[in-house]
């Protein structure tokens, strides 16, 4: 293996970390706005 | 208006899940391609594997921005709070993008230049258009009147867009360590006909990644913008609301 290769390694995973990391927050930031709008429009609600 | 609706169809849900698989498809495809398929390079050896997710990065960065200076441009025109939350969704994926073209940059310059970082034209201006960003994106959170920094925003998007031909060009104006054009060039690309076909495909492959990015990130916006409302509106009021 040339001694370089661990640049090339490092960069790939690097990039899959960033694109999977940023999905992963974006699907998490969507499930706490939609469960902070239900809890308030559930506390709103008449009893 | 024609925009707007292939917007809308992009969006659904249908669409978010087309093009996530379409997305990771050729992001396996390209990968093969990049780390298998193409030759080493007759000089550098294998580290110029790492061009082929560097300067997709870099030209999804462009592509990213461009998008913002559209949205910007459009909602000063419209108006429309739908341009600004693309502007808004565009700009943050931008700033991912420039970020990791600049640390994918930065491990392909150690082994092949001898140093991380050098203040060269071209990561310098890059470095400049990665701080104009996060500086749009700073403004996006201080302001709590949604039109005003709507309005704010859009300038920065526009006037901000300036540093992408200047990134671009940097190397052509000025002496720099960083190569020159190699594919979009007078006479042709200069580059191994394999090679070409790895950089194409991690170009395509980014560009869908983003496409995909986009519309998750534009319905997490639809969804805080909803928990926001819902948060104001028994302080503000029914008028206040249909403002917000």
């Amino acid at each position: 293996m040339e001694a370089n290769t661990g640049y090339v390694i490092a960069g790939y995973v690097i990039t899959a970390a960033t694109l999977g990391g940023y999905t992963w927050r974006l699907f998490a930031r969507g499930r706490a706005a939609r469960r902070r709008a239900e809890a308030i429009a559930a506390r709103r609600r008449p009893a | 208006m024609a925009a707007e609706r292939a917007l809308g169809r992009a969006t659904s849900r249908k669409g978010e899940r087309v093009l996530g698989v379409l997305a990771a498809a050729a992001l396996v495809g390209s990968t093969v391609l990049g780390l298998i398929v193409a030759p080493p390079d007759a000089v550098q050896g294998e580290v110029q594997r790492l061009m082929y997710i560097h300067v997709p990065a870099a030209w999804l960065a462009y592509l990213s921005f461009a998008v913002v200076f559209i949205g910007s441009i459009a909602y000063l025109r419209t108006r429309r709070t739908r341009w600004d939350r693309l502007a808004g969704a565009s700009a943050e994926i931008g700033v991912m993008f420039t970020a990791l073209a600049i640390v994918l940059g930065a491990l392909w310059g150690k082994p092949v230049w001898g140093t991380w970082w050098t203040w060269d034209p071209r990561l310098t201006t890059t470095a400049v258009l990665l701080l104009i960003y996060i500086g749009y994106l700073a403004i996006r959170r201080i302001s709590d009147n949604p039109s005003r920094r709507a309005q704010w925003c859009a300038v920065v998007g526009i006037v901000g867009f300036v540093d992408v031909p200047i990134v671009h060009l940097s190397v052509v104006w000025w002496r720099s360590l960083h190569q020159g054009p190699t594919v979009l060039r007078l006479g042709g690309p200069e580059i191994e006909g394999t090679m070409l076909l790895a950089l194409i495909a991690g170009v395509v492959a980014f560009t869908l990644v983003y496409a995909y990015l986009m519309t998750l990130r534009l319905r997490v916006g639809r969804l805080e913008e909803r928990a926001a409302r819902e948060a104001l509106s028994p302080i503000v009021g029914p008028a206040v609301e249909a403002e917000v």
